[in-house]
């Protein structure tokens, strides 16, 4: 198995197991998972990402046939530019990993007002995802072929800290970036069912487009009908640790009613190809 | 065996299909419709529409005595009416079942006293719906803290405290000491860390699995607790042995 999707590092609202390396190989073993795509969770919060990156680059060397790292840059702040050049040539990045909820890119540039499918949090969605900084960012993914991981959501927002109510990303943005870069592969990470749903719908070009479905935790069916809708080759397994059981994803894969192969596509031949892991 | 304390019946469709992964899982599931067919869930329901949900979760445990368990929708909003609906279905149905009480009213609102007595009567749990999270609360969904209120001043009634709170952090802090509740993990993502914090600080005794199915997949919620690093003998606590313990000492007279 291959975990497309998950993260090493601490998360600032509550101690989560598995949050180490040599903790998370042990779990990883235990379930079967061979390799995974892991950022730096601490990047979430960061500013100054290049401090994860470089922690995440010196595990991966580490543990170089376990871990496939995405590297992640905040268009938003000062000298992404700068970061993006060290990840490609000082580490090799072949994977990016974006948060524009949790990074609010233009926000620092001044207010602009994003609405739209946020109204219940009308603080906290003050950013344009694709401006002009996150456009050369994916334009720079396209010249140098990287995989980009658009982070939806990363935790339930039930269990938000009172002080950081995140909303997920908005499909209409992620559809502008998805619509806007037909060259670009996309992951979709951490998106529910429905956010699923209305983004392959709302996608122009479909080719470049994936998902992995750690936080599809439903309805019943959801895997079977998400590979009904697009094909099994676009859907991956994700576990999204150490946030989430990773026995969710699994077993997810594992009760659905489609055939053998269409699991092993899921399990691994899908990220193996999208990974040329 | 794994006993599901939360599944609501959305649609056939959606009921076969969970049907078909009980056998396959070998699992019973305590059954409530808060919908008629392709309608949803109206906040205030009608008694018309609260006994045509009845009948619906009745005809389902009729058909599959095996694998459903039916839990009577109720709305506390409508008095006598309600414990009528309850009398009427406990008539009917002289085997485990169970309560679900619609959020029409918060829990501790004295409006659902009666009903509550009557539960207790027959000794029927109480799958009693919380929430409380960052993003805000309905008027009328009942908090933890006030589902806590609500099982002190039941002591004879044993609830399902459904969600275990939605934010589980803040809901077992707010089950501490109460012998009469049962936390119920269905509905919210399955995040790491949740049921061991659940067992660590009420014991496994107080935890029981539910899925709110078919809005969720067994598999995810499931996922808590074969992921969960507690004990086996814990994990066969939370499965079934605590809601086949609920369900065995019922009286239906």
């Amino acid at each position: 198995m291959i975990d497309a999707n998950a993260f090493l590092g601490e998360w600032p609202f509550r101690r989560l197991p598995y949050a180490q390396p040599e903790d998370r190989l042990r779990k990883m073993d235990a379930l079967g998972i061979e390799r995974a795509v892991v950022s730096r969770l601490e990047n979430v919060f960061y500013k100054d990402l290049l401090v994860g990156n470089e922690e995440l680059h010196a595990i991966v060397q580490r543990y170089p046939d376990r871990f496939i790292p995405a590297y992640t840059i905040n268009p938003g702040f000062p000298g992404w530019e700068h970061d993006l050049e060290v990840c490609i040539n000082d580490f090799g990045m072949r994977n990016l990993r974006l948060h524009p909820n949790y990074h609010q890119y233009s926000r620092l540039k001044g207010n602009v007002p994003r609405m739209v499918e946020a109204r219940g949090y009308p603080n906290y969605q003050q950013y344009h995802f694709l401006d002009d900084q996150a456009q050369a960012l994916l334009g720079k993914a396209e010249e140098h072929d990287l995989v980009v991981l658009i982070s939806i959501g990363v935790e339930d927002p039930r269990f938000a800290h009172w002080l950081m109510k995140v909303p997920s990303v908005t499909m209409i943005d992620a559809a502008e970036a998805v619509n806007g870069f037909p060259g670009v592969r996309f992951l979709i990470c951490g998106a529910v069912f429905s956010e699923v749903n209305s983004l392959w719908s709302t996608a122009y070009h479909q080719d470049n487009l994936y998902f992995e479905n750690s936080r599809v935790q439903g309805p019943i069916g959801d895997v079977d009908d998400l590979c009904a809708l697009m094909g099994a080759d676009h859907l991956l397994f994700g576990s999204n640790l150490p946030i989430n059981y990773a026995e969710s994803a699994k077993l997810s894969i594992e009760y659905a009613e489609v055939d053998s192969d269409v699991k092993q596509a899921l399990f691994r031949g899908n990220a193996e190809r999208l990974f040329g892991a | 065996m794994i006993i599901d304390v939360h599944v609501h019946y959305r649609g056939d469709a959606q009921l076969a299909q969970a049907l078909r992964q009980t056998e396959r899982l070998d699992m019973v599931l305590c059954l409530n419709s808060i919908n008629l067919e392709g309608t949803a869930s109206p906040h205030f329901p009608s008694a018309a529409f609260v006994a045509a949900c009845n009948d619906r979760t009745l005809a389902a445990a009729r058909e599959n005595p095996q694998r459903v368990i039916p839990f009577w929708y109720l709305n506390p909003a409508h008095g006598d009416a309600a414990c009528a609906e309850l009398r009427r279905r406990v008539a009917q149905h002289q085997r485990p079942q169970g309560v679900k009480l619609w959020m029409a009213l918060k829990g501790n609102d004295p409006r659902v006293d009666p009903v509550l007595d009557l539960c207790a009567e027959y000794r029927l749990p109480v799958l009693q719906h919380t929430n409380i999270e960052a993003g805000g609360t309905l008027p009328t969904e009942t908090t933890p803290q006030e589902m806590r209120e609500m099982a002190q001043r039941h002591p004879d009634v044993t609830f399902l405290w459904g969600h275990a709170g939605s934010d589980y952090e803040f809901g077992v802090k707010c089950a501490l000491g109460l012998d009469n509740v049962l936390m119920d993990i269905a509905g919210n993502e399955a995040t790491n860390g949740y049921t061991e914090m659940l067992v660590r600080h009420l014991g496994a005794e107080r935890v029981v699995y539910g899925s709110d199915a078919t809005g969720r997949s067994f598999a995810s919620q499931l996922a808590k607790v074969y992921g969960a690093d507690i004990t086996e003998s814990e994990r066969e606590d939370i499965l079934h042995h605590n809601a086949r313990a609920l369900l065995a000492r019922q009286r239906y007279d």
